[in-house]
């Protein structure tokens, strides 16, 4: 925190898989939280040197810019895809993504399915807030009904555009993945609102150092993180919050789906 | 050296599997050869045309236009007759096809290769003996008579070339199938000394590269 | 007689491919099955874990084409040696990840069994995808290096020529044959290869300390990404001064040069020597990079005084348009072609050049 070392023990400063940059994400998006969640993973298991980012295709375009690890980037929706190919020739390195809705659920379901049901063992993180961010606004597979987006200028249809799309439900009706896990993200306002609570942060940290043993354990890891964009959501970063919690966490509850190798009571 | 072959029939009849024999025992005999397998429209409703050429040079097309032999092995594929070359050879399975001689600057080699076959209680294994097996074995034969071949000399390439597509379980139909040759080779050179001015069992050069 | 072609093989086109791709030491293969390139993957699956090829250490069958593509990706970002097969439907899906490939700068060998198209077309062979293969395929500026096998050796030797290119420039290398020379059946000898290495140093296999690789195509300063395209181009111009091959046929006293490339260049050169027995001089130069397009050969012969090109292809013109650029209007270019999977014969060429020289 800018000026705050004076009054603050400062305890979240530079990690050797930051590069230092101040990221691009909006004031009040997970995104920065999630980067530095990886960050601090991937330093505290030591494994950066062999570390393989995979760039998907939204606001996490840019993921190379802030995680100090070699990184390669994936055409819209297939980075299950390209870590497939990473992994299979060099087993040997820990390979991961971080994926918006639109990317992991809407052009690329196809690539995470099947990456997921050959139980490959890579992992990825999906950012689900629920709408296309990087593009301005537009309906996303996961956008709940009655949402009103840039294509759906009335609130989000279902009778003509289908259900939002559940990819944790779906992953886990799969045999092959050893950890699909939901976690509610943001700070979440506590009735007063003068206080809100860090425990997605706290469960988030946890959950992504599990999905990274998991695929040292040789398992296919995927947390989906509930998320917040205020910007496109059209709400101040305060109304964002009561909305994924008291919205967005009802259509995509929190929950351990799968846990094969049982990492989280470990 | 170049001979370039036409072999025409409907499925089922082993045409493509002659047509892989003749090639394989031409390349293993140190010759450059090519094998065409059916395509293209002549090819609808079950018909099978396929091409074969060997030459000591490199072969230009494979695609055959005026053959220097027709080996035809059902009544439709007497459609081809008018693409042989003068004095090329028309070899063909006369159980099947009746009226063959329609061209008198051609020679014409008939084999009745079903009842060579039959004779040889060469039948399916699936389905008994409705159905004769090793006709295009026969024809086999055939071709390599009218080709100057001599079978003395070439028994263990034949063996040879039936050992590299007989595999497996087929492998033990070889013995039966070497037999099937010599019954085909045989048939045509006693045809042939008995009617001497219509052999012409020197292969057509073909087209000088 | 000695044999000459003693201890050959007889392999189908697509045969040929796959054997010569596993001894020029493949890593990986990702593929989709689709008609007439299905051998190449069912060649390599049968292979996978034959102790004769050690390299070959992936074979996956994608879920799509597009999963397919992007896998190859990956694996060549790890330097190894990448290799996919479609036809010209699959081709087209694939476009998206050449770009990024092309503009990451990733070595990978794609082969496309050109069939009948557009759309889904038929089984018979085309040269269709000539303009696909050639002009880019996929959105934005960049060329791929394009083989073209005429023979059932050539598709057993192109796979390490494809590789060597590939990894000398890091660009992704086209094989486009077709489906005639995929089922295809001639004598071979599998040339000597020596094992090849490449310089990898580029890959993504993890930072060494502060020096991390980035592969990216994303260039969002606007002059960043104007020195990067400029830069993929000036990689281009230095392929196209050094790689540009093709083969003559009876080109040195020649009144009339076809031009023709894959199965429609052996049919050619019997049309040419057909010719030649009626007393016309005919010629044949067969491009083998169809890009770069060996535009030095053409002009040379028109340089010569050849002022007669006949380009006998099985598409609706699309290789003319090259021989066009390259001889610069100062020769009759003539365009002979065929669709539908439908080929010309011989005689037909014959019938073509003799018709035209009236």
């Amino acid at each position: 925190m800018i000026g705050a070392e004076g009054h603050y023990e400062v305890k979240l400063g530079p990690l050797p898989t930051l590069t230092g940059k101040p990221t691009h994400y909006c004031a009040g998006c997970e995104h920065g939280t999630l980067t530095r969640l990886i960050a601090s993973a991937l330093h505290e298991l030591g494994v950066r040197e062999r570390t393989v980012l995979v760039d998907s295709v939204g606001c996490s375009v840019l993921a190379h810019e802030y995680l100090n690890t070699d990184a390669i980037q994936a055409p819209h929706g297939r980075a299950p895809a390209v870590m497939t190919g990473i992994k299979r020739m060099r087993p040997d390195l820990l390979v991961f993504a971080v994926q918006g809705d639109g990317d992991a659920v809407s052009i690329g379901l196809s690539e995470l399915i099947y990456a997921a049901n050959r139980g490959e063992p890579i992992t990825i993180f999906l950012v689900n807030n629920g709408i296309y961010g990087m593009t301005g606004g537009q309906m996303a597979p996961t956008t709940p009904a009655g949402m009103i987006t840039m294509t759906t200028p009335h609130g989000r249809d279902i009778a003509t555009t289908g259900p939002p799309l559940d990819a944790s439900k779906l992953l886990a009706t799969l045999e092959a993945p050893a950890y699909v896990k939901r976690v509610l993200l943001p700070v979440t306002p506590t009735p007063s609102a003068d206080f809100y609570n860090a425990r997605g942060s706290m469960e988030g940290a946890r959950s992504v150092r599990n999905a990274f043993r998991v695929q040292e354990k040789g398992g296919f890891s995927f947390v989906e993180f509930v998320s917040t964009c205020n910007v496109n959501w059209k709400m101040s970063i305060l109304q964002s919050k009561h909305y994924a919690t008291e919205v967005l966490a009802k259509v995509f509850p929190p929950g351990l789906f799968k846990d094969k190798f049982g990492v989280e009571k470990g | 050296m170049k001979i370039e072959t036409i072999l025409a029939g409907h499925g089922g009849q082993g045409v493509l599997e002659l047509a892989n024999w003749l090639a394989y025992f031409y390349l293993v005999k140190g010759r450059h050869v090519a094998y065409t397998p059916s395509y293209g429209p002549e090819t609808r409703g079950g018909k099978v045309k396929c091409y074969v050429v060997c030459s000591d040079e490199l072969i230009d097309s494979p695609i055959v236009e005026d053959p220097d032999i027709l080996v035809v092995m059902n009544t439709p594929s007497m459609d081809f007759v008018p693409l042989l070359k003068a004095r090329g050879t028309l070899v063909v399975n006369s159980s099947l096809v009746k009226d063959s001689r329609r061209r008198a600057d051609v020679e014409v080699v008939e084999v009745p290769a079903t009842e060579i076959a039959g004779g040889l209680r060469a039948y399916s294994p699936e389905k008994g003996k409705d159905t004769v097996i090793a006709a295009n074995s026969v024809m086999f034969g055939a071709c390599l008579a009218v080709s100057g071949e001599s079978l003395r000399d070439e028994l263990d390439l034949i063996r040879e070339v039936f050992g590299h597509f007989l595999t497996g379980r087929k492998a033990a139909y070889i013995p039966l199938n070497v037999k099937a040759v010599e019954e085909g080779f045989e048939h045509v050179s006693r045809a042939r000394s008995a009617e001497p001015s219509r052999t012409s069992s020197v292969p057509h050069p073909g087209i000088a590269p | 007689m000695e044999s000459v072609t003693a201890a050959r093989d007889f392999l189908k086109g697509n045969e040929a491919l796959a054997y010569g791709a596993l001894k020029t030491g493949l890593n990986a293969f990702f593929g989709y099955p689709i008609t007439p390139s299905s051998e190449i993957p069912e060649t390599l699956a049968a292979e996978y874990g034959n102790p004769q090829y050690p390299g070959f250490k992936v074979f996956l069958q994608a879920a799509s084409e597009i999963e397919a593509i992007n896998m190859v990706i990956g694996a060549a970002a790890t330097g190894a040696k990448v290799m996919a097969a479609t036809s010209g439907p699959g081709f087209s899906l694939k476009q998206e990840g050449i770009s990024y490939a092309a503009a990451m700068e990733l070595p990978m060998v794609i082969v496309d069994v050109n069939r009948g198209g557009p759309g889904l077309g038929n089984l018979g062979p085309e040269q269709t995808d000539y303009f696909q293969a050639t002009k880019g395929g996929g959105h934005g500026g960049y060329r791929n290096i394009v083989l073209a096998p005429s023979s059932v050796p050539e598709m057993a030797a192109f796979p390490a020529l494809a590789f060597s290119l590939a990894f000398k420039y890091r660009s992704p290398v086209i094989i486009l044959t077709d489906a005639f020379l995929g089922q295809l059946k001639e004598d071979l000898m599998f040339p000597e290869v020596p094992a090849q290495e490449f310089d990898t140093s580029w890959a993504t296999t993890g930072a060494r300390g502060p020096e991390r690789h980035i592969l990216s195509s994303m260039h969002l300063d606007l002059p960043e990404l104007s020195r990067h395209s400029e830069h993929l181009r000036s990689k281009f111009e230095g392929i196209d001064r050094a790689e540009q091959r093709s083969e003559k046929f009876q080109t040195d006293d020649a009144d009339v040069v076809l031009v023709a490339y894959g199965i429609c260049a052996r049919l050619a050169q019997r049309a040419v020597g057909m010719l030649r027995e009626k007393g016309i001089r005919a010629g044949l130069l067969r491009p083998i990079t169809l890009s770069p397009f060996p535009r030095g050969e053409l002009a040379a012969l028109v340089e010569r005084g050849v002022q007669n090109f006949i380009v006998v292809e099985l598409n609706t013109g699309q290789m003319v348009d090259d021989v066009r650029l390259a001889t610069g209007g100062r020769a009759r270019i003539a365009s002979m072609q065929r669709v539908g999977g439908l080929l010309p014969s011989p005689l037909d060429i014959v019938h073509q050049v003799e018709a035209m020289s009236r």
